[in-house]
């Protein structure tokens, strides 16, 4: 098979990547270019780039002229309510259970620490008991959720967002740096107030910074916790 | 020819029953040299087995031997504590012991065959071989399998000893093996770790509090991981972070009904994103009804009663600690009122006659018209729950008995198990939940009404509560309403209490250490050792709508005349705790929780410390060594490779606490001693 020279393969890449909502900037598809074995069929190489490019910092990576912006409207919280069309594309930055206790979860953190969950040598904790008040006084969550987000988009712009009901991947697993593009999205006093059919989740990471979020994790809930 | 028979029981009291039973009244007592509570009872029988029958049955005092080390290990100082993984042990005969083994061992040798009559668990089973191999020195023939034989019995009822005694079985030696792995380790583990303990940690201690405690720290590879469970919570409690919370409240009146409606959400730790949930529901100023659903439900009559849940009710709702409990329901079985109350069985099974049982209790009792009204058409088949341990039955009463001529203490307990019993042939009770939701913005709210219809076993169980709720005014699917009232408000998270005992119990269970017959005796042992300390739990404020607790009739008295205890485990003759008259516990006001002093506390803390391999306080180790007792009554593993297992687990723990030894003795220093200081953590006004 030929061997494809870089511009050509570049517009098929660019234009991939922008259909899924990630249109990269010049300097970065620059920067890929070299990377990759111009032999390779193409259609390989456009899922090499998405992979590649989801593992990035969007402020950094995408084409912003392209790209759906957060409206200034949308963070302040003066404005009621607004719809926002898009496609817009964010990336998170941080995750919450705003359902269960800071200290519930440090407490959960904790037991794992201990080797408590750990295969052949649980420890149970909590004996479902009669008497026991339900809601208010277990560590273990029932089910998780709800979660709030903070989300920013290629312009750096930050904003907060909650999940309305359970999305689909949205949970406690997910990496910090997932990219997400959001259509039709309502947003209430400066938070997005987000719903399955509004959400579409495309993955990825940025590693640096999963990796800083869940070591501090701990830290920041119990301060949190604290108040 | 009659064959002469010679029966032995493990109590004295279960072979004076079961003589009178089968000889008809027609009993010669004689009394036994050298000990005033065993008797030989002596009448004639018709075996089935082996014809007309001169019989003499007799009974032990529990355990019959007990396992020392080799003198030369005796003293403390004299090896290194890692020594009694291999050091030797002997069997032996204790002096207060000595007459009862005499006693068998002389009428061993006028008699053909060797009738156990030891209850019916695994540490009957051991005993059973006690008493065979005592016998056997005096009569070399029980050593054949045909002439040492075993009655199965799980009550002290006429009918049933009589079946039992005509239906001899073998003698199940792999129970008794796991017992002997069981005693053995527990003689090498605890006392190795004993003696290495106090040794590390005494002079220091000593040193720190300026007593002359001589004080020994002791080990049980079941105490510490419950001690264990008992400071975790504790220091959850004291670590608690309590946090704000919000929810939306929504309350509306129709029909001059107030109906709250409860946030299905709960309530959420951020407060932004509740305000804004919050507006978007004022914003939508009316509220559209999404569901409405009547249909019957029903609260289930109890599971048939197992000792573990004997142990939490007694806790709960009978005011007396797991180990008293215990003792009553022991004398309430000798006394024949009661099925054996060491059982993990929660199924009857198909075959039983519970009506005549049900029947029996006709005859008197607060429950008299209960239980007649069962016979008149009202009986239900007890629901069956997943445990079978094929040894006893579900605790259940055996017999009519007049409740005034049972201690107070026998009374509480006779009364409840008849109550349950007679609740699990019942019905379940019957009402109709009605459950309405609204969506008021984004946001769903529930709401719901009960209506009990027939009490059915709640008539006799007044133990569980179900109470109809106030009326719901009619609401219909699609109707729009604009709430009365609709507000946010604000809450905080609180801390656990401190474990209770039903709480303790429940969690030995689940994490599989202890096995009912043991659970009650870790839990003393921890209070003795001044480990633990109890004391009641403070009234808590009641949530609203959350029901009132049972509540017993009368305060109690304590009970004077206990009895000889079961005496089990070590079988060492201990000096007769009695009764609950013990630290804390007993018949008091309110549910008993449990504290650690400074020593528990210092001793978890130490070996969290030291790491996750070495945790001692953990209940893995313990319940695994529970696993492979089991393995070995099913056959699957020999006495000689799980006490081998075991004592390698428990070796490398014992090497690793060597090497960590100074973190062990930092932390147990620094929580422990400031001189004077007694250990008492907690103030009586906290």
């Amino acid at each position: 098979m030929a061997t494809s020279s870089p511009d050509e393969v570049s517009a098929p890449i660019q234009v991939y990547l922008t259909s899924k909502g990630t249109p990269p900037s010049p300097d970065w598809l620059q920067s890929f270019l070299p990377t990759i074995k111009l032999n390779t069929p193409i259609i390989a190489l456009q899922k090499t780039a998405l992979f590649r490019i989801l593992a990035t910092d969007l402020t950094t990576s995408l084409d912003k002229s392209s790209l759906v912006l957060l409206p200034a409207t949308a963070t302040t919280p003066a404005f009621k309510e607004q719809t926002i069309r898009g496609p817009l594309t964010v990336q998170v930055l941080d995750i919450e259970d705003i359902g269960h206790s800071r200290w519930s979860q440090v407490e959960s953190i904790e037991a794992q620490e201990r080797g408590e969950t750990t295969k052949g040598r649980e420890v149970i904790r909590v004996v479902p008991d009669e008497e026991a008040d339900a809601a208010i006084n277990t560590t273990q969550p029932a089910s998780p959720g709800p979660h709030k987000l903070l989300l920013q988009d290629a312009a750096g712009t930050k904003i907060y967002a909650m999940e309305l009901s359970s999305i689909n991947g949205l949970n406690m697993q997910m990496t910090i740096g997932t990219k997400i593009v959001l259509r039709d999205v309502l947003v209430a006093r400066g938070m997005l107030l987000l719903e399955g059919r509004t959400v579409q989740m495309l993955g990825g990471k940025v590693e640096v910074w999963e990796k800083k979020w869940r070591e501090e994790r701990k830290g920041r809930l119990t301060q949190g916790a604290r108040g | 020819m009659v064959t002469k028979v010679l029966c032995v029981a493990e109590k004295p009291s279960i072979a004076k029953a079961v003589a009178n039973h089968l000889a008809g009244g027609q009993v010669q007592t004689r009394n036994v040299q050298g000990n005033p509570y065993v008797k030989n009872y002596e009448f004639s029988y018709n075996f089935p087995t082996w014809g007309q029958c001169s019989v003499t049955m007799t009974s032990v005092l529990g355990h019959l031997t007990s396992h020392e080390f080799d003198p030369q290990y005796k003293s403390w100082r004299s090896c290194d504590p890692s020594a009694l993984f291999e050091a030797r042990i002997d069997t032996i005969v204790e002096d207060d012991k000595k007459p009862v083994a005499e006693n068998i061992k002389r009428q061993a040798a006028y008699n053909k065959v060797l009738y156990i009559w030891t209850d019916c668990d695994r540490e009957g089973e051991n005993i059973g071989t006690e008493i065979r191999s005592v016998a056997t020195q005096g009569n070399q023939s029980f050593r054949q399998p045909g002439n040492t034989v075993r009655a199965r019995f799980s009550n002290i009822e006429r009918a049933h000893i009589i079946n039992a005694a005509r239906s001899p079985v073998q003698l199940d030696e792999a129970q008794s093996n796991a017992v002997s792995a069981r005693i053995e380790l527990d003689l090498r583990i605890g006392a190795s770790f004993t003696r290495n303990l106090t040794m590390s940690l005494q002079p220091m201690l000593q040193q720190r509090s300026g007593e002359d405690r001589s004080q020994v720290i002791s080990y049980g590879s079941c105490q510490f991981p419950t001690l264990g469970f008992v400071v975790e919570r504790y220091i959850r409690v004291r670590n608690f972070v309590p946090e704000t919370l919000w929810g939306i409240k929504v309350m509306h009146e129709k029909d001059r009904i107030k109906v709250n409606f409860n946030w299905a959400r709960g309530h959420l730790f951020d407060r932004m994103a509740v305000i804004i949930l919050f507006e978007r529901c004022l914003t939508a100023k009316t509220a559209r009804v999404t569901k409405v659903q009547t249909k019957p439900t029903s609260k289930w009559k109890p599971l048939p009663l197992t000792t573990v849940e004997l142990q939490k009710c007694g806790s709960r709702f009978l005011r007396l600690d797991s180990q008293r409990v215990m003792q009553v329901a022991e004398q309430l079985y000798q006394k024949g009122w009661i099925s054996y109350p060491r059982t993990e069985t929660d199924q009857f099974d198909r075959g039983m006659d519970l009506r005549a049982l049900v029947q029996k209790q006709t005859q008197g009792g607060p429950w008299t018209q209960f239980a007649q009204d069962l016979m008149n058409g009202g009986f239900s088949q007890p629901r069956s729950g997943r445990n079978n341990d094929k040894a006893h039955p579900p605790i259940h009463p055996v017999n009519f008995v007049v409740p005034a001529s049972l201690s107070q203490e026998e009374q509480r307990v006779h009364e409840f198990v008849v109550r349950r019993f007679l609740a699990c042939c019942s019905q379940d009770a019957r009402g109709s939940k009605t459950e309405i939701s609204i969506l008021y913005g984004s946001e769903i709210f529930n709401t719901s009404g009960l209506v009990v219809l027939e009490q059915n076993y709640l008539d006799v169980y007044p133990y569980d509560k179900w109470t109809s709720s106030q009326d719901l005014p009619d609401f219909r699917e699609g109707e729009v309403f604009e709430p009365t009232e609709a507000r946010m408000n604000e809450g905080q998270t609180s801390p656990p209490g401190y474990l209770t005992e039903p709480e303790l119990i429940a969690l030995m269970d689940a994490n599989g250490i202890g096995t009912d017959a043991t659970m009650a005796e870790h839990i003393a042992k921890i209070k003795d050792r001044d480990y633990v300390q109890t004391r009641p739990r403070a009234r808590q404020q009641r949530q609203q709508g959350e029901e009132e607790e049972y509540e017993p009739a009368e305060a109690a008295e304590p009970d004077a005349g206990a009895g000889r205890g079961r005496g089990r485990g070590r079988a060492r003759a201990r000096g007769g705790r009695g009764g609950g008259a013990g630290r804390g516990g007993g018949a008091t006001t309110g549910v008993q929780e449990f504290i650690p002093t400074t020593l528990g506390v210092a001793l978890v803390e130490g070996y969290e410390n030291m790491g996750f391999e070495t945790s001692l306080t953990k209940p893995f180790l313990r319940k695994e060594m529970e696993l492979r007792m089991k393995a070995i009554c099913e056959g699957r593993k020999t006495k000689a490779e799980v006490v081998h297992e075991s004592i390698e687990q428990y070796r490398d723990v014992y090497i690793r606490t060597q090497q960590r030894l100074d973190s062990l003795r930092a932390v147990t220093g620094t929580l422990v001693g400031t001189p004077g200081q007694n250990g008492i953590l907690v103030s009586g006004t906290e």
